[in-house]
This record gives C-alpha cells, structure tokens and sequence, in this order.
C-alpha cells in the first residue's frame, strides 16, 4: 500500500530528474551536440580542463565563497540585534526577510543601476553626496570588478534567509543562560561573543551550506541579466557557462561535462554538511 | 573610579544602556533603508517618463502606459498565475501521498526512497536541464504550459516530499492505527485524517513553491519561449532588450511582476519562515 502511495513521486522524480542526471552524466563523456554524440570517454574532461574559460570559471566560483563569510557575519550581527526583541523587532525582521519574494530578475535591474557610473548611477550619487565624488568606480565594465558586484548583490539577496536562520537558532537558545551571564555581570558584547556563537554553531554551517548552494546553482537569473557572464569570462560562473555552452554555443557535450562537475560540487558541499549535523546529534 | 558614588554609577549605566539602543535603532534602521530602497526605486522610476527620470524630478504616467503597450501584461500574468498555481497542485499531490507512505506507512524499502528524495534535492538545476530540454524538446512540449508545469513539479518535488515525510513522521501513530483497525482504509486515512492535519505543512510548501516558481526565469526561458505563454518573469527579461536603457519601464515592470510574490510573502510570512527552519531541523 505504502508503494502504490509512493508511485506519484516516484514517476516524477524518475522521469524528470533522476533520467536527465543520468543522461548529463552519460553525455558529458561524449561530444553529443543535441542531436548525435560520440563516445570519448575521459578525453571530454580532459578538454574541459585545458580549456582556459573553464579555469577561469573555477577560480570565478572560487572567488564567490570568499563572498560567504560577509553573507553570514551580517545578518549574525542584525540578529544578534533583533533577539534583543526591542520594540518593533517584528517589523525589521518582515522587511529584512522581504527581498526573499522578489526575483532576481528584478534585483539585477536594480544592481546594474546601483553599480552603473553614469549620473543616475545609485552607487555614484552616494560617493558624491559623501565627498568621495572623486572616485567613480565603474565595476561592471571590468573584467576583474565585475564579479565583485555581483558579490554583493547576491549578499544583499541572502541577507534575509540567513537572518532568519540565525534567529531561528537564537530562539532555541535557553533564556536563563543570558541571565545567569548577566548575573555574573557580562555585557552584550561578551555575551554574543561567548555564548550566542558557539551554541549556534550549527545553524552557521547550516547557513554556509545553503548559501554557498544558492551561489553555486542560483545565480543564474541574477547573472543573465546583470552581466551576462562578462566582461569576457569575468562574472561567469560554473552554472552559466553550462547554460552558455549549451543554448548558445551548442556544445550541449561540454555543458554536460561541466554539469556533472557542478553535480559533484554541490553533492560533496550538501554530504559534508550532513555528516556534521550526525555529528552533532 | 572609586570616586564615583553608587549612585552616580547607576545613572551613568542608564545613560549607557540608552545610549546603545539609539546606536542599535539607528543601525537597524540603516539595515531597513538599504532593504527596501529598491521598492522605493520601483515606485519612484516608475512613475517618471524617461526624460523626467534622466532630470530626476517630475511625475508621470507615460511609462506604465507604455509598459502595457510593450507587453502583454495581462496575459503574461495569466500565465504565470496558471503555470504556478498547476505546479503547486501536483507538487501537493505527489508530496503528500509520497509523505504519507514514506513517514507514516513505511514499507520495507521506504528508507531507501527517503535517501534517493534526499539525494534529489541536491540536484542543481543546471546538471540535468540540457537532457531535460532535449527529451521535452522530443516529445513537443516545448512552448506548452504542461512542459513548465512538468520541469517545476519536478523540482519542487524533492523538498516538498522531504518537508511532508519529516510532518507526516511527528504526528502520533496511535491515531492512525486505531483508524486502521477500525476498518477504515488507507486512502481514507489518508483523505480523512492526514491530509487535515497535514494543513500547516501544505501551505509552508505552497507558499515555498509560489515564490520560488513565480520568480523563476531559467525554466521558462528554455520551456517558455513565446510572449503568448510565457511568465511574466520572462516578460520582464526582455524590456531591457527591447526598449534599451529604460530605466523607469524596467522599474514599472518589475513592480507588476513583484507585488504577488510579495502579497504572498506579507499574508504567508509565518508559514515561509517555518518552511525554511525546517529545512534544517530532521
């Protein structure tokens, strides 16, 4: 009976995720190009790796985690702030957590407005109005700067969800240790420092874990539209240059190959993360 | 220090204490300007024609006028509310019956099943959407409401089931017991009992699934490829391409195609919140 209850799911994932998986894992040891392929084995990796453009997208995702630690200190603190549940902390964390309903379509509209150094440049009219009006940087149009914006926009973005993580962990923090901690006359700061931190420590993995996914495997919209992978190969990532390879340079084979590295990655990143959180238990 | 009386000390750690609250209220406040400038800037741009945007004062309403001669946008939210919406339904057909025999039947190789629902969730999009495109592309459900419909099932299948499997696992055993015993079958356990009680974890996973669905744009610009059945997030892409460097028209189309995500989200936010805490929570 449990089988027959079992069989919806079942269907779907198997036709339409656990089929196309493997057939990206079959097909990135061809040159298929949509329409035949021909088994090359191994030589497809080999490829992948001498090509110059991937190097370069591997250091670009390398260069992303750098952006994590930021996009877990932030929100840390600004929770760190609101369970203090001082009036109107409610409020705050609505709009904080707010930028999670809207798409990043819509988001990179505004980052290539805030970056953009012309006069309605949001970036530029602040460093103007701040006396810094001599520095114009101009992030998007090169090939070294470009992912830096993008950086910071996708911290932007995932300010909210790790907020709500870390307040999540808060909550389930005993409220008679902060007393006891005020007893023996420790301040807030100290307080955060060695308390709130170390007993959160699983809901910071947690966080690491799920943002380095989100910039791993979903940051396409965000980059299309933003940078479209450039200047050159500046701001593309593992998963654009999938996309790219295979819709507009029609080497589904390569897209393939580089969609099983991506697979990979991203499987080792959630493994590691389950191993600690059975660790912990 | 010493100096100082007892009371003299309590009045200056008063001072101190409001002190720290301005300095915390100034910061979270900074934190909100910086969180909802952008819908500021949608309103704002939006309601300036291009020359008055480039000006930076005036008001009009020549842009919205010429969003909705651009674009269909009507149509395009029609479609999204569709195409969302029938992915939601089968994503809480599957998830639920899936749950219900993997958390609370169980079966001998229903630990298994758990694992491979796992394990698909980690499945990033980009890895199997080339195959993906192909097979539908083979079978001409490309440009069709039920291809997009079939790919977001498919991805929001994994979690949704996980989410359910983990509520389903909670809920007291006895309860279904004693109904089986009573000779009431399985499908009416289900239909009866779980699926009521099951209510708070439905709409976590449609709220979830709105947002996530609604937002996209790499589905529906593969499986979705004309205006007469494309989202309104795809629709929203192609402004930038077709009326180039309008600023206020990108604004007023990314604020029709926010607002339902963002209703959604200030009706829901209880149920999104607790969606994403468990996640974590096994």
């Amino acid at each position: 009976m449990g089988i027959l209850f079992t069989l919806p799911v079942a269907a779907l994932i198997g036709t339409l995720l656990l089929i196309p998986i493997g057939q990206t894992v079959y097909y990135s040891f061809t040159n298929w190009d949509g329409f035949t392929s021909q088994w090359i084995g191994f030589a497809a990796y080999r490829h992948l790796f001498q090509n110059p453009e991937f190097v370069t997208v591997l250091e670009n995702n390398a260069v992303m985690v750098l952006a994590i630690p930021i996009a877990i200190a932030l929100p840390l603190g600004v929770a760190f702030l609101l369970n203090a549940q001082l009036r109107g902390w409610k409020f705050f964390r609505s709009v904080f957590f707010l930028p999670t309903a809207v798409s990043w379509v819509v988001i990179a509209f505004v980052a290539r407005r805030f970056f953009d150094p012309d006069k309605q440049g949001i970036l530029r009219s602040l460093l103007d109005h701040t006396g810094l009006g001599f520095w114009h940087p101009d992030l998007l149009a090169h090939e070294h700067s470009a992912l830096i914006a993008v950086m910071i926009t996708f911290i932007w973005s995932v300010f909210g969800t790790n907020m709500i993580i870390f307040l999540a962990g808060m909550s389930t923090i005993d409220q008679e240790i902060y007393d006891a901690a005020k007893v023996d006359g420790a301040g807030s700061f100290m307080v955060m420092v060695k308390i709130t931190f170390p007993l959160l420590k699983r809901f910071v993995q947690f966080a690491f874990v799920i943002s380095l996914i989100t910039a791993f495997s979903a940051l396409f919209s965000l980059i299309i539209v933003m940078t479209n992978g450039g200047p050159g190969y500046g701001s593309t990532t593992l998963e654009f240059f999938i996309y790219e390879q295979a819709f507009t340079e029609n080497n589904f084979g390569v897209g393939a190959t580089a969609g099983v590295i991506l697979f990979l990655l991203v499987f080792a990143v959630s493994m590691v993360q389950m191993r600690m959180l059975r660790s912990d238990e | 220090m010493s100096t100082i009386t007892w009371a003299e000390r309590r009045s200056l750690a008063v001072w101190r204490r409001r002190g720290s609250k301005v300095l915390v209220y100034v910061a979270l406040l900074a934190v909100t300007v910086i969180m909802l400038y952008p819908f500021w800037l949608m309103g704002q741009a939006s309601l300036r024609s291009l020359p008055q945007y480039y000006l930076g004062r005036g008001f009009s309403l020549t842009t919205w006028h010429a969003l909705f001669a651009a674009l269909p946008i009507g149509h395009e939210m029609l479609n999204s509310t569709l195409i969302t919406l029938s992915s939601i339904l089968v994503i809480l057909a599957v998830s639920t019956t899936g749950g219900y025999a993997l958390g609370t039947l169980r079966y001998r190789l229903s630990g298994l099943v758990f694992l491979v629902v796992l394990a698909s969730m980690m499945v990033p999009v980009q890895s199997m959407i080339i195959p993906e495109y192909i097979n539908l592309a083979h079978l001409g459900w490309i440009n069709h409401y039920y291809g997009a419909i079939a790919v977001y099932s498919a991805l929001g299948a994994p979690f949704a089931t996980f989410l359910m499997t983990t509520y389903f696992r909670r809920l007291p055993e006895d309860v279904i017991e004693a109904a089986l015993i009573d000779g009431v079958g399985y499908g009416a356990v289900f239909f009866r009992i779980m699926l009521p009680l099951a209510v708070p974890a439905i709409v976590t996973v449609a709220v979830l699934q709105f947002i996530q669905i609604w937002d996209d744009l790499l589905v529906g610009l593969l499986f979705l490829q004309t205006p007469a059945n494309r989202t309104i997030t795809v629709g929203l892409e192609t402004i930038p391409a077709q009326h180039f460097q309008n600023f206020p028209m990108e604004m007023a189309g990314s604020l029709v195609s926010a607002l339902p995500a963002v209703l959604v989200y200030l009706i829901f936010q209880r149920y999104l919140i607790r969606g994403l805490t468990m996640g974590m929570s096994k």
